[in-house]
Parts: C-alpha cells; sequence; structure tokens
C-alpha cells in the first residue's frame, strides 16, 4: 500500500513540474512573438492612466520608467546601444535552458549584429552560462584585423571579450574623430 | 471448588479481554486500511485531474506554436492588446534588453543614491562568477560596498582612476576581474580533467597567479615525474610570465627537450587547453589508445 502511494506521489510531483514548464513556455511563446511599436506603448500607458486613475496599478507605468532609466543610463555609460534584440526559447527543462538570440546595436558608430545560442544549467549552488554557435557581421567588415578579431572570437564564442574589446576600440575611435575635428 | 469457580471465571475474563483486544487491534488495521485507500484514492483522483491539466495546456501551446509558424509579430487576439497587456510585454522586454548587458561584461541598476555596477567574468564562452559595486555619487565617487575579492588590488585602482574616469576604473577593474576568473578556470579544468596526469595536489595562491603542480610525462612507455612553477606577473593576464619545468637529473636527451617545448607550450597556451594537447599527442605517438 505504501509503495503505490509513494508512487502516486512521484507521478503527482512530476506532472505538477511538467504543467509548470508547460505554462512557462506558452508564456514564452507569447511573450518572444509579439511586438508593439513605441508608438503602441505610449498609447498603453495613456490609456492605462485614464483606465487607472488613482489606483493601484500605477506600479506598472513606475515600474516602466525605472527599467527605462536603468537601461538608458547603461546604454549612455557603456555607448552601447541595443536597436533590436529577438529571444527563442528553444529548449527548457527543470535543469536546463537554451536560448537563441538576435541582437543588433552600435558601439558609438561601430554596428553590429550577433546571433547565439545561450546555455543555462542550473547545478547544485549556481547558474552556470555557455555561449555557442557565436556568429558575428560588423559594419565595417572590410578591415583586415576586424575580421582577424571576429573570426577568432566567432571561434571561441568570445562575447565578452567582444564587447569589451569593441568598446574600448570604438571609444578610441571616437577620441580620434574628436581629436580631428578640432584640428579642421 | 471455590477456587476452582474463581480461576475459571478469570480465565473467562482474560479470554474475553484477549478477544476484545483482538477485535480492537482488527478494528484498527481495518480503519488504518480503509484510510490508506480512501487516501490512494484522492492522490489518484489527483493524477487524473493533473494529466488532464498537462494534456489541455500541451494542446495549447501546440496550437500556439502552430499558429506562429512564418509570421512575427502582431497579436491576433484583440483581448491581449490590453494596456495592462502592453505594458507587461514592454517590461518584460526590457528586463531581457538589461540582462543582455549582463552578458557585455557591465551591467547595472540605479539606486537612490548613485548606481550598483555589476561586473560580469568569463573565459571564452563560458560564464563566471560575476562582482558588483555599490557606487555613491554625493559628495564625490566613492564605493559603499562592493563583493570585490580581497586580493584583487580594488584600492589602488579606484585611488587612481574613480574620482576622474569612472569607465577607466571599471574597465582596469574588470581587467583584473577577468585576467583571475581565467586564472582561477584554467587551474580547475586542469584539476577536473587531468587529475589523473597531476602528481599530489596543485598548489596556488587564492590570487591563483602562482601555480606549482608535478606531472607525468610519458616517454617510450616510462613515465617521468616533471615539476612546473608558474608565475603570472601581468595581474591583467591570463598567461605566465615565467615557466620553470624542471625534469628529474640525468635526463635522456629527448627529455630535456620535451621539458623545453613544454616550457614554451605553458607561455604561449592556457593551460587546460596545453594539457589536452598532451594527450592527444600522447595517443598519436605511442599507436594504440
Amino acid at each position: 500500500m505504501d509503495n503505490s502511494i509513494c508512487q502516486v506521489y512521484e507521478e503527482i510531483q512530476s506532472l505538477e513540474e511538467e504543467i509548470k514548464l508547460l505554462a512557462e513556455k506558452y508564456e514564452d511563446n507569447q511573450h518572444e512573438s509579439t511586438f508593439f511599436s513605441d508608438e503602441e506603448i505610449v498609447m498603453s500607458i495613456k490609456s492605462f492612466q485614464r483606465e487607472f486613475q488613482g489606483e493601484s496599478p500605477s506600479y506598472l507605468k513606475a515600474e516602466l520608467e525605472s527599467l527605462e532609466a536603468d537601461l538608458s543610463f547603461l546604454t549612455k555609460f557603456t555607448g552601447i546601444q541595443f536597436t533590436s534584440h529577438f529571444k527563442k526559447t528553444v529548449e527548457k527543462t527543470r535543469n536546463r535552458t537554451v536560448q537563441k538570440h538576435r541582437l543588433s546595436g552600435n558601439c558609438h558608430s561601430l554596428s553590429f549584429q550577433l546571433e547565439f545560442q545561450l546555455l543555462e544549467m542550473q547545478n547544485k549552488e549556481s547558474v552556470s552560462a555557455v555561449i555557442t554557435d557565436l556568429s558575428i557581421i560588423m559594419e565595417s567588415g572590410e578591415d583586415s584585423d576586424m575580421s582577424k578579431f571576429v573570426s577568432s572570437t566567432e571561434e571561441h564564442g568570445n562575447l565578452l571579450t567582444f564587447f569589451r574589446s569593441l568598446s574600448s576600440y570604438a571609444e578610441w575611435c571616437e577620441h580620434r574623430r574628436c581629436t580631428f575635428l578640432h584640428f579642421k | 471448588m471455590e477456587e476452582g469457580k474463581a480461576y475459571s471465571l478469570n480465565g473467562v475474563f482474560a479470554h474475553l479481554e484477549m478477544l476484545e483486544a483482538r477485535a480492537h487491534e482488527a478494528a484498527v488495521k481495518q480503519e488504518e486500511t480503509e484510510q490508506q485507500e480512501e487516501k490512494l484514492a484522492r492522490l489518484k483522483a489527483r493524477v487524473q485531474e493533473l494529466r488532464l491539466q498537462r494534456d489541455e495546456l500541451r494542446a495549447k501551446v501546440e496550437r500556439q506554436e502552430k499558429g506562429q509558424l512564418g509570421k512575427r509579430g502582431v497579436m491576433s487576439d484583440p483581448a491581449q492588446r490590453s494596456a495592462q497587456a502592453v505594458l507587461e510585454w514592454k517590461i518584460k522586454s526590457i528586463k531581457a534588453t538589461l540582462q543582455v548587458f549582463y552578458l557585455t561584461g557591465i551591467s547595472g541598476k540605479l539606486t537612490k543614491r548613485g548606481v550598483c555596477f555589476c561586473i560580469s567574468t568569463a573565459y571564452e564562452g563560458t560564464y563566471l562568477d560575476s562582482y558588483c559595486l555599490d557606487l555613491l555619487i554625493k559628495p564625490e565617487v566613492r564605493i559603499h560596498r562592493h563583493s570585490v575579492p580581497v586580493f584583487i588590488p580594488l584600492e589602488q585602482i579606484a585611488k587612481k582612476y574613480l574620482q576622474t574616469d569612472i569607465r577607466r576604473f571599471l574597465s582596469v577593474l574588470s581587467d583584473h576581474l577577468n585576467a583571475y576568473a581565467g586564472r582561477r578556470y584554467q587551474a580547475d579544468q586542469l584539476q577536473e580533467h587531468f587529475s589523473d596526469q597531476i602528481e599530489g595536489t596543485l598548489q596556488r595562491n587564492s590570487l591563483c597567479n602562482l601555480l606549482v603542480f608535478n606531472y607525468n610525462v610519458s616517454s617510450k612507455s616510462k613515465t617521468f615525474p616533471f615539476k612546473v612553477r608558474l608565475l603570472y606577473g601581468d595581474l591583467c593576464c591570463s598567461l605566465p610570465t615565467e615557466v620553470v619545468v624542471s625534469c628529474p637529473p640525468d635526463p635522456p636527451a629527448s627529455l630535456a627537450e620535451t621539458a623545453a617545448a613544454h616550457s614554451d607550450l605553458f607561455r604561449r597556451t592556457a593551460l587546460h587547453k596545453a594539457f589536452r594537447s598532451f594527450s592527444s599527442a600522447d595517443e598519436s605517438v605511442d599507436g594504440a589508445p
């Protein structure tokens, strides 16, 4: 009797987990296949304020403003601006999430387009993140040094190094541009 | 005669007690079994409920994925376009973009009195630990709290750059932290994947810029113990500046050459990659795996 009760408990647990993952998958799919333009966002904020004048759901507007402030600050500070970001969850189990990302943006005046897969694994104490299948397209791709840098980065999945190097290179380019302007 | 009667009366009582006890036990057992059966029945009913819920969700997700083939874009379901849903979508999107900043190495969040920066570290495609700094900006920029390890020269770097160029400060700190994380990663990988080639323990300091260990080199089906000392003089670099590989006394000529070759390899290549190349070289030299 105890054995069968044990088995049933196990089945309940596994079903509850499956349901949780399916619900998350539905939410993720919903989010990832949606796109609202900036005008639609502004209109929504206005209609939201009309709907809930004075009531508590202004927390959503406050959260949105706080997040936008953070993003705006980081963009100004690092010089890295993301103009588009598409994300697709390819696999999601209890311990493992794989997402495909497509990013485009610029670092000061240098434009880039990236695609990569991000594998996140939950081990005992922490979450590990690994980049694979990194593909980089730089606007100024004809520069041979740049293309050497890009292929080496792609080969090792060196996303972090890419951004840090891009950042300092772009700042140097800016600096040089300003210096030349000064002498014009 | 009296005694006999009393005895047999006692006997009857005892017998009755025993029968009562047995009946009680049986009743308790019966109740327990019934309770267990009820419980099992309830649980089985719950399993059915959950199975139904799971199947419905599966079908919902399947329909959703079929409907999304090809088109990216607008939600067809008008109910989804409520202002609240739009705002929630936007919030989720911005959070996802902020997470991407984590992958770039510098991310952060505005606080009431300043900024909390987060420096992430990685070795090639693997992200390692991240370190936070809570900065206050008034009356002057200063570090309120941080999670930078004590052996990283944070104060020196802050003294030099924090007041004049915060970007430079973070960049230099990031160089130190990434180099440290890279050195530590190499040593960890060595211990994890090549422990069979290492004799004894791998000695390292907390900054992971001094490594000393012994490893086995096989040549012509004999193994020789090599000792290596790696010093990483440049704290912003994850390759050593000084390598000393020593082989046992009176080595055969080929072994001395191998020691020199290894010394050169360790100077140019990551530690775990160097060892990986040994294993594959060994296999090709000895023939059979």
